[in-house]
């Protein structure tokens, strides 16, 4: 099991950083970009391009993949040689922008270019020259590679950085546990959950739902001192199924009792990944859609009209950017529409794709939308469902609370503090 | 003159301006705190000369510039090779940042300045002794990545060194570094080994999953090494970091394959047991177990592979939750898991069936994905559940996607063809298709429902033969009729062509002939009524018809008169068509022509009008009718079943073949698995030790503090040589698995390109053959029927990948 090294990507498909590709000729990593590079001219839809590409080598008994993926302007690739689980490409590219993130927050090529030296390092650090990944936890990888901070730069600049820093991580790995720091102080000690829930859901022609799911994570940020060992009670957590959890916590305690305990990393982590299913007495544990999109599509020849009305479920909370979408089909060529409530509408010919934006969604209001398109296709072939998306802020699905914040091996009391936000994706089917 | 120093001033103006822009970005470069990095970049050619002065000065906020320099040089994929001597110098700076960024350089560049870097060596080894742990893993592996075989020795003594350093960072850089000598001088092997088996006794979780990786590069074979540890290794494995489980649990896994009995299901027992499973192995599996949990995929993945390599039948299922999570986690992991479950759906399917909805197909999925999810919802249909799935499919095939399209309209065949109960609603669908605008449906509707029409015949037949009465809710024959009336709307050639095939092959069955003949027959003798009529229209259309309906209907035309050759309106279509045929301007249409005319002289002489003398001479012997009809209708049954779910047999669960449906090269890291059944005497060599495995409650945090208290169990492991004689043939079992799978795909391929070619013959030689119609009459039955069958073939393929 190892990977070959890892390329970035600006949205031009010019190669920004490059870990070194040690034991292959230089060629190797340019045939990758090339290869995805012409993938992406070759498909007209971007997410059509297959995440694991396949590559002919140089010579012919060494063929390869390229796994990539895109997050944000940027393309991350991976390639593999040899018979490797393209999961482990994956995981480990996921991971590595999850560690750009926490470095520089918002991830462009600027960032990274105002930051080489720092990726570099990181690139040494996270992967070994044979292809392993080392370390990946980013409270250890913070005592090896030092994150931008302001006073580093100025430091930097002022020229005492060595000596700023070396003070700072004389003992790298000295912590006991691998996930955290050791020696970490705070004055005000205080940890936040933010629990973030996705409701994913198809509803076919009739308005019932064919699926509804609801996914849910704990994204945490502690500001601990020393090595507290949390346990957190939760209300409904007999209805959170499939659950994936950060190395920190305690298995067996979950599995025993349906709490978590755990030593928590420092700074920012997620804690856990769920699927809410409620334990009710009926088979169907679906959670229900929030919203009626009452549909009207006809399509006749060279074209068509849309006639759509959505109303929210939600008795009191409002549903926020709210955009319908729906592909014309390949040919379209334009589209004429009115919204109601100031809503707006766009079509983007590039995609073809008509989208119905709504800023607000209040509750027992009607908005409607009604409009008509055109095509170069005599039979145009739209999409055979719109694709609904919106966030309720200050709300979750599964109403799940924390019920109690244990603190041992530490003698203070932390602020605990949880938010909640929900966020849909939704297909309906007309 | 004037205006020449205007020009000189204004360049000299120009001049000056871009070097005081150039020196005030000096000056204020280290001000600016944002864009402090990108001033890196723009790195002009004076300031690359610059760096070697850089790097010389005694100020280390100079060295520190020169360094950025270099490393943002690199970036852009520059050669900075020449530096090297320079840097070397720095590796000793007693400032951790420039250290650091020096390390970088050397780690890129060591491997191709193996002489400038044996220079510094002294310093290297010097850092070994560093009182910073990352120091000494970095010292360490720039030593490793030196690919000069002399130092080779020097790296070994480092190596040991650092194995048994007492920080496990160190400890982890010495085990990665072992694969790179082994590549380097494979004589230290032995050497290596003895540092791998001390690094095995290692008690922190941090390095074991790096030792895993030496183990696989330098002694795969050794697995007797492993015997002292398994267990502890599999009490570990919660403990070891995430990329390390994965590789530790493919060692495991490997070991347990080849060392431990297999688990077998005793079927004879009585029922009071049931299952006879290792403690060992059962110990491997319900440590593995709770990684289901862990929040990375691969491991996740890995988890799977010891349940469906190494599980009971019975624990299987245990895989699919995790599996089904992991399809939520990101578009790229979902796509991989899918593949994987395919793989799976056969032996699932019935789990799988009561979670289809996790897996429904969305307009917006990518097209890898739609096709696996129709994959795996066509392989959990099932009594109970075919309702909702086919309307699923039924609503897919509105898709804007073809490829999805034509796979859910296929899907709706197989689901009339394994739920006999849905097969009413399932054709009402499919007739429903014919009417549509779009040409995919209509085609694919129309391909699906002749291999349902040609199966059921077949089936029919059978149950004849065997004397049972078939109980269907549909006839076949109706299909045809149902699809010959509508042949107005069809208007895709591929599909029109394939509805005359179908009339004209089944305008005549044999046992409805007669009852047709009692009750009400309105057309000639011997076809089904609206046979004729089919001609007749299609005569009509003949010139506006593309070559392949064309080839169709002279088909028809021919069938047709065999079945009723006193019929005079047949006689004379045919006679209409075949003057038509003869002067196409396709010459496959042409030939065609030709070659059924001959077949058919003895049948009815004047296809081609009295007047026509110019196939009078054609010697040679004339078959009777009997004989044109077995040319013509005989040889058609086989139809191609949808070959969509042996396609990938060899793929192997959790690899990279599954996914690119490529070989992916023969990696000693994960060789192919022992087959089951074939090896299953090699694993009973740790049968003997009665230790049942203890299942404490051991988990994170306190765990690792927890497990490296515990002793290390009292194993006792079999004498080594016994055990080590039968592992190497294992060994070498697998090795002609592997070469056995190689085989098996090269010959796959082959098969493939031989098919494509002997298609590409068919349509080609039916010239040769009419054209040698005169000469070789004696081999004419034979070619003929081969040629028809070979083209009527032709279609089903289509049909059946199209």
């Amino acid at each position: 099991m190892a990977i070959d090294g890892l390329i970035i990507l600006d949205n031009t498909g010019r190669a920004i950083a490059q870990s070194g590709f040690h034991s292959f000729p230089s060629a190797y990593p340019l045939l990758h970009i090339d290869a995805l590079n012409s993938a992406l001219a070759n498909s007209p839809r971007h997410t059509d391009v297959d995440p694991v590409i396949y590559v002919q080598g140089l010579n012919l008994d060494t063929p390869s993949a390229c796994c990539h993926i895109r997050r944000g302007e940027l393309r991350y690739l991976c390639p593999v040689s040899g018979d490797v689980d393209p999961l482990y490409a994956f995981a480990f590219l996921q991971t590595f922008v999850d560690i750009l993130r926490e470095y520089f927050g918002h991830l462009s090529a600027e960032t990274l270019k105002d930051n080489f030296d720092i990726v570099y390092q990181l690139f040494e650090e996270t992967l070994d020259s044979g292809g392993h990944p080392l370390t990946t936890s980013p409270n250890a990888l913070r005592d090896i590679v030092l994150p931008p901070t302001l006073l580093h730069k100025v430091l930097s600049v002022a020229g005492v950085s060595g000596l700023a820093s070396s003070s700072a991580n004389s003992h790298p790995f000295a912590s006991p546990i691998p996930w955290r720091k050791a020696g970490v102080r705070y004055n005000n000690n205080e940890i936040y959950f933010d629990v973030i829930e996705t409701l994913e859901a198809i509803v076919n022609k009739n308005g019932q739902p064919a699926v509804s799911t609801v996914w849910g994570s704990v994204d945490s940020n502690c500001k601990l001192s020393g090595t507290p060992d949390l346990l957190l009670t939760s209300s409904n957590a007999q209805s959170l199924m499939d659950c994936s959890f950060h190395p920190c916590v305690r298995l067996q305690r979950w599995a025993r009792d349906k709490v978590l305990s755990f030593v928590p990393p420092d700074g920012k982590f997620r804690l856990m990944d769920y699927r809410f299913a409620p334990a009710t007495a009926s088979a169907v544990s679906q959670a229900a859609v929030p919203f009626i999109l009452r549909t009207g599509v006809a399509v006749d020849e060279h074209g068509g009209s849309i006639d759509l009305t959505l109303s929210s479920r939600l008795t009191t909370r409002t549903m926020e950017n709210v955009y319908v979408e729906l592909y014309l089909g390949e040919g379209a060529t334009g589209a004429n529409c009115l919204a109601s409530h100031n809503a707006s509408w766009t079509f983007n010919p590039k995609s073809q794709t008509l989208v119905w934006e709504l800023k607000a969604v209040v509750p027992s209001a009607n908005y409607t939308f009604r409009g008509s398109f055109t095509s170069t296709a005599e039979n145009p072939r739209p999409s055979r469902a719109f694709s609904v998306r919106f966030e309720i802020p200050q709300h979750n699905f599964s109403a799940i609370k924390i019920e109690q914040l244990k603190l041992t091996g530490e003698v203070y009391k932390p602020y605990k503090g949880m938010r909640g936000t929900s966020f849909g994706n939704v297909e309906w089917r007309w | 003159m004037a205006t020449l120093n205007l020009n000189a001033l204004t360049e000299n103006a120009s001049r000056l301006g871009m070097r005081l822009q150039e020196t005030l970005l000096e000056n204020t470069r280290d001000l600016g705190i944002r864009g402090a990095g990108s001033a890196y970049m723009d790195n002009t050619e004076e300031k690359v000369k610059n760096i070697g002065k850089q790097l010389d000065s005694n100020s280390d906020r100079e060295k520190l510039d020169a360094m950025k320099r270099l490393i943002a040089l690199i970036s852009r994929g520059r050669d900075v090779s020449q530096f090297f001597a320079q840097v070397v110098k720095n590796v000793a700076s007693h400032n951790l940042e420039i250290r650091k960024l020096v390390y970088i350089y050397l780690l890129r560049y060591a491997e191709q300045e193996p002489d400038l870097a044996l220079l510094s060596i002294n310093t290297f080894q010097k850092d070994l002794s560093d009182p910073n742990p990352l120091i000494r893993a970095m010292a360490l592996r720039v030593l490793s990545g030196i690919k000069v075989h002399m130092i080779g020795s020097i790296v070994m003594l480092a190596i040991k060194k650092c194995a048994a350093d007492i920080s496990p960072y160190v400890r982890k850089a010495a085990a990665l570094a072992i694969p790179k000598l082994h590549h380097l001088d494979s004589t230290h092997q032995p050497e290596l080994i003895k540092v791998i088996s001390t690094l095995l006794k290692d008690q922190s979780p941090l390095s074991i999953g790096s030792v895993a990786i030496a183990f696989e590069a330098v002694c795969p074979t050794r697995l007797d090494l492993l015997h002292q540890h398994y267990r502890r290794l599999c009490r570990t494995l919660i403990d070891v970091d995430e990329w390390g489980q994965v590789d530790l649990i493919n060692v495991l896994v490997r070991y347990a394959r080849v060392m431990l009995p297999r688990p077998l299901a005793s079927t004879e027992a009585g029922g009071s047991s049931g299952v006879e499973i290792d403690s060992d192995l059962k110990l491997l599996i319900t440590y593995a177990e709770p990684l289901f949990q862990s929040r990375n995929p691969a491991v996740v993945l890995a988890v799977a592979r010891v349940f469906y390599y190494l599980g009971l039948p019975t624990d299987l299922p245990k895989i699919v939750p995790p599996l089904l999570r992991l399809l939520h986690v990101s578009p790229e992991v979902e796509r991989v898991v899918l593949r994987n479950l395919v793989l799976t759906a056969s032996e699932l399917s019935e789990v799988l069936g009561k979670s289809y909805a996790r897996f429904l197909v969305r307009a917006d999925d990518p097209q890898q994905v739609k096709k696996d999810k129709v994959r795996l919802l066509r392989a959990v249909v099932h009594v109970d559940n075919y309702p909702s799935l086919l309307r699923e499919f039924i609503c897919y095939a509105d898709d804007a996607d073809d490829e999805l399209v034509a796979d859910s309209i296929q899907a709706i065949g197989y689901v009339a063809r394994v739920v006999p109960e849905a097969t009413a609603q399932c054709l009402s669908a499919l007739m429903s298709f014919i009417q549509s605008k779009h040409d995919v449906i209509v085609t694919n509707a129309v391909l699906v429902l002749k291999s349902l029409v040609q199966i059921r015949l077949q089936q029919q037949q059978s149950a004849i033969a065997y004397g049972g009465l078939p109980s269907h809710s549909f006839s076949p024959l109706e299909i045809i009729s149902r699809l010959a009336r509508r042949l107005d709307e069809i208007r895709h050639p591929k599909a029109r062509a394939c509805v005359l095939w179908l009339v004209g092959q089944y305008a005549a069955s044999p046992e409805t002939a007669p009852e047709l003949n009692g009750v009400a027959h309105v057309g000639p003798e011997g076809i089904a009524p609206w046979a004729p009529d089919v001609l007749r229209k299609t005569a009509k259309s003949f010139a506006q018809e593309t070559a392949a309906v064309k080839l169709q209907i002279i088909t028809l035309a021919a069938k047709l008169l065999v079945l009723s050759p006193a019929d005079r309106t047949i006689g004379l279509l045919n006679r209409y068509v075949f003057s038509l045929a003869r002067y196409d301007l396709n010459y496959d249409v042409r030939d065609r022509a030709r070659m059924l005319s001959a077949l058919l002289s003895g049948v009815n002489a004047g296809i081609y009008g009295e007047g026509d003398d110019s196939h009078e001479d054609v010697g040679g012997v004339v078959l009777r009718r009997e004989q044109v009809r077995m040319v013509l209708f005989e040889g058609k049954t086989s139809v191609g079943e949808d070959k969509v779910e042996d396609e990938d047999d060899h793929g192997r669960f959790g690899s990279m073949v599954v996914v690119t449906g490529r070989w992916a090269g023969s990696d000693n890291y994960l060789p192919d698995w022992l087959e089951e059944g074939t090896e299953s005497s090699l694993r009973d060599t740790e049968a003997d030790i009665p230790q049942a495995p203890v299942y404490t409650s051991q988990s994170s945090a306190a765990r690792s503090i927890a497990s490296s208290s515990r002793a290390t169990p009292v194993v006792l492991s079999p004498s080594p040589s016994g055990s080590f004689t039968k592992q190497e043939t294992a060994k070498a079992a697998y090795m002609d698995l592997d070469k056995f799978y190689d085989d098996a795909e090269e010959t796959e391929e082959t098969e493939e390109s031989e098919s494509e070619e002997s298609e590409e013959d068919q349509e080609g030689s039916g010239s040769d053959e009419a054209a040698s119609t005169g000469g070789e009459e004696s081999e004419e039955e034979s070619e003929g029927d081969e040629e028809e069958g070979g083209d009527d073939d032709h279609v089903l393929v289509q049909g059946t990948t199209g």
